[in-house]
């Protein structure tokens, strides 16, 4: 078993990288991040059940990249460069001006969409590996009590994840059941939202009735200390990332 | 202790929430009267600063965990409220023993089974020493093992530590015998409170062992099995033997072959054969985590075994796919409601008969006979539990399937609508000659309703045969009528009165 890091530490390590891509706003170094985040996953990850997350993350980021370079080839304004294809342009009323959907693709057009989607895509993964290797249940003990709201909406919004994927599968049994093969975002769409929101619902609720927040001073039962791995990791992600920013 | 009881839908949970102020604060509307809690008033604080007085847990202790190890959500609510670590130390270890926790203190709590799960939650609130202990529908999810060890703890509870314990509960059977008061809120929303005993006296919903009494114009009520025996030994001494008539037909619709289920390296199902006639209203028993689900979803065709093979007349179920599916095996999943996804009752069953080509209006009229008053224009979301698996059952049928599947059903049924579901249930078998098999923890339940009983256990089938031999053969999954009347093999209030009535 791997010594477990603070739970802050991968949070900040994500936070940091993900300034830094923004700022470098380099879509090989981005790749390269993700490569770093993936890597990361691959060896610590101890089959916890929170560690698929990883797992979607990377399937929503991909999805990301593909809608971006759709989006990016179909509406908006060109940019003069190489000729890929072109496609029809699709004729719009007279009060919508400046807005073109089809017409030349070029190189540099997709080129700008797929870097754009890359920059998108690492950051969601970055936050994707944290969430993935602490859970941010531990993350919710060691926050102090001035963001206690945050505390509140980092647990539900990170449970509903996990339920969601859960309640997805099990909606989808039953429909088929019922002979519906097809997946239909709207026959979908209401039974898991009705779903999280009563368990999100529940969830605060608990919280509330335990006690969380009512006392300004918090106690701990199991200490996370900091160590120095956790210093080194900080300190290396930071140097990194203040060379993305310089630049 | 008290017990609050009640229709599906009568306001039972909201009640409970009211104790340490989850309703209004949580949830809005308008509240007349007043509630206290040792002195404080739920109207001027927050439910938090109740928590050290009133534990809750909820109907799903799954959705209310907040952590992921069991010691640490049993620390939780005392980190919230600021307590030194050493008495955090103590009283961990102390809830530890008392719930018998100490084996799965460093468990991932998602992976602890049904039971495990409700006793940590019950454990997280204890931890705080409150003097009210509230829990909402605390077995409907347990195997009555596990439900037994749930009980007897919260007796102990009571007795030992003078917890003031509420408890809402539909399977009456479960708990009656340990509660000193009912709190019963009748249809109309009128709600009385009296001693155990009187409140039974002219409650609607009645557990069988009351029923029992009732039928047999005792003049004395006891909640507990041994204090109807003692007034029941001259009715063990008739001398009937009751002939059993389970209609037999040989066709097979199902037939499993050595089937064998491994999820990574745990085996849910080890080799199992069995064959399921037409007409037959099988049950599905076991502890939780015995394979139920696992074979039933095998069945539906919704998994495909690892070895071996299954038969819906003849064909591969996972290869049916679509239409055809919804015609050949009709499936009522745990939440009935994951069936469900428009606006109103009618446009569900409208959906239902466009999607079985059966003339619109069918399935509204089917549903109909079995809840009547149901309003068209009503959401779905907004049915009690009752009117929605009605619904979602009506829907399945719609489609005339030659096998009806459903997994858990009578969870949060009131005996009215087990009764009306059972009826169902049996019409439906006896008429299309349609077998019916459903996993169920409900003892009652399969005793009133199903023909024979399949009995996992580890993944195993341990035993099979008329719902009969099975029941009385182990104790803790005999009805109550079968405790009372044992060694004579009457399951229901019915078989007892039919007895009497062939003596005579």
């Amino acid at each position: 078993m791997v010594k477990p890091l603070h739970p802050l530490t991968l949070w900040m390590w994500a936070l940091l990288l993900a300034v830094g891509v923004v700022s470098l706003d380099n879509p090989w170094v981005a790749l390269i991040v993700v490569g770093v985040a993936v890597l990361l996953v691959l060896v610590r990850a101890q089959g916890e059940p929170w560690n698929a997350t990883f797992w979607w993350s990377l399937r929503i980021a991909g999805f990301i990249i593909v809608i971006r370079a759709l989006v990016g080839i179909l509406i908006g304004v060109p940019i003069p460069g190489t000729q890929l294809f072109r496609i029809p342009i699709l004729e719009l009323p007279s009060w919508m001006p400046g807005i073109r959907i089809g017409g030349v693709v070029t190189l540099e057009r997709l080129s700008s969409s797929l870097h754009e989607g890359t920059i998108i895509a690492t950051i969601i993964i970055l936050f994707g590996a944290a969430s993935a290797l602490t859970s941010p249940h531990k993350l919710l003990r060691v926050l102090p009590f001035f963001i206690y709201e945050v505390g509140i909406i980092l647990v539900i919004a990170s449970s509903v994840f996990p339920q969601l994927v859960q309640s997805f599968h099990r909606i989808r049994r039953a429909q088929k059941m019922r002979g519906i093969e097809k997946i239909s975002i709207r026959k979908l769409a209401l039974p898991l939202l009705e779903e999280s929101l009563t368990r999100s619902l529940q969830l605060a609720e608990s919280m509330d009735s335990r006690g969380y927040g009512v006392s300004r001073k918090r106690s701990r039962y199991r200490a996370s200390p900091w160590s120095f791995r956790d210093s080194l990791v900080l300190l290396v992600t930071v140097i990194s990332t203040g060379l993305m920013v310089v630049q | 202790m008290v017990l609050v009881m009640g229709q599906t839908g009568s306001g039972k949970s909201s009640l409970l929430r009211l104790i340490n102020g989850l309703v209004p604060h949580h949830t809005g509307g308008i509240l007349a009267g007043d509630i206290s809690v040792d002195g404080i008033s739920t109207r001027t604080v927050k439910p938090g600063s109740l928590a050290h007085l009133v534990g809750i847990v909820g109907q799903n202790p799954s959705n209310g965990f907040v952590t992921d190890i069991v010691e640490e959500e049993l620390a939780f609510g005392m980190e919230a409220l600021n307590f030194p670590h050493d008495v955090m130390r103590k009283r961990i270890e102390e809830v530890l023993d008392l719930l018998s926790l100490n084996s799965i203190r460093e468990r991932t709590i998602s992976t602890l089974s049904g039971g495990e799960q409700q006793r940590v939650a019950i454990a997280a609130a204890l931890v705080m020493h409150p003097k009210v202990l509230v829990l909402d529908e605390p077995t409907s999810a347990l195997d009555p093992i596990a439900a037994e060890e749930v009980l007897s703890v919260l007796h102990r509870l009571v007795h030992d530590l003078s917890v003031t314990v509420i408890i809402a509960e539909h399977r009456l059977e479960r708990v009656i015998q340990f509660v000193d008061r009912i709190i019963y809120i009748e249809g109309n929303g009128e709600t009385s409170i009296g001693n155990a005993e009187e409140i039974l006296h002219r409650a609607e919903l009645v557990p069988p062992i009351i029923r029992l009494a009732r039928a047999l114009n005792l003049s004395e009520f006891g909640t507990s099995v041994r204090e109807v025996r003692r007034l029941t030994s001259d009715i063990r001494e008739i001398q009937v033997t009751t002939k059993l008539s389970i209609p037999q037909s040989d066709e097979v619709v199902i037939e499993c072959d050595a089937i064998e289920i491994k999820y990574q390296q745990k085996i849910a199902l080890k080799k199992v054969s069995t064959t399921i006639n037409a007409g037959e209203i099988v049950a599905l028993m076991g502890r939780n985590g015995a394979g139920k689900s696992s074979l039933i979803e095998t069945i539906a065709g919704l998994k495909k075994p690892d070895t071996g093979h299954v038969r819906v007349r003849g064909l591969d179920p996972s290869a049916i796919k679509g239409k055809e599916r919804r015609r050949a095996i009709g499936y009522v999943p745990q939440e009935p409601s994951d069936l469900l996804y428009l606006q109103s009752v009618q446009e569900e069953c409208e959906a239902a008969d466009r999607e079985s080509l059966i003339e619109i209006g069918s399935t509204f009229s089917f549903l109909n006979r079995l809840v009547p008053n149901i309003s068209l224009a009503t959401h779905p979301h907004d049915l009690s539990e009752g009117q929605r698996l009605a619904l979602a059952l009506a829907i399945v049928l719609a489609g005339n399937p030659q096998l009806l599947i459903l997994d858990e059903p009578t969870r949060g049924l009131d005996y009215q609508a087990k009764a009306l579901f059972s009826l169902a249930l049996k019409e439906y078998a006896a008429k299309f000659n349609c077998p019916v098999l459903l996993a169920t923890h409900d003892v009652e339940l399969v005793a009133e309703l199903a023909d024979r009983v399949i009995f996992l256990a580890e993944g195993e089938i341990v035993a099979d045969g008329s719902t009969l031999d099975v029941l009385l053969s182990s104790p803790a999954f005999a009805p109550q009528v079968a405790k009372i009347m044992s060694p004579k093999p009457w399951l229901t209030v019915d078989d007892v009165l039919a007895a009497i009535a062939g003596e005579e």
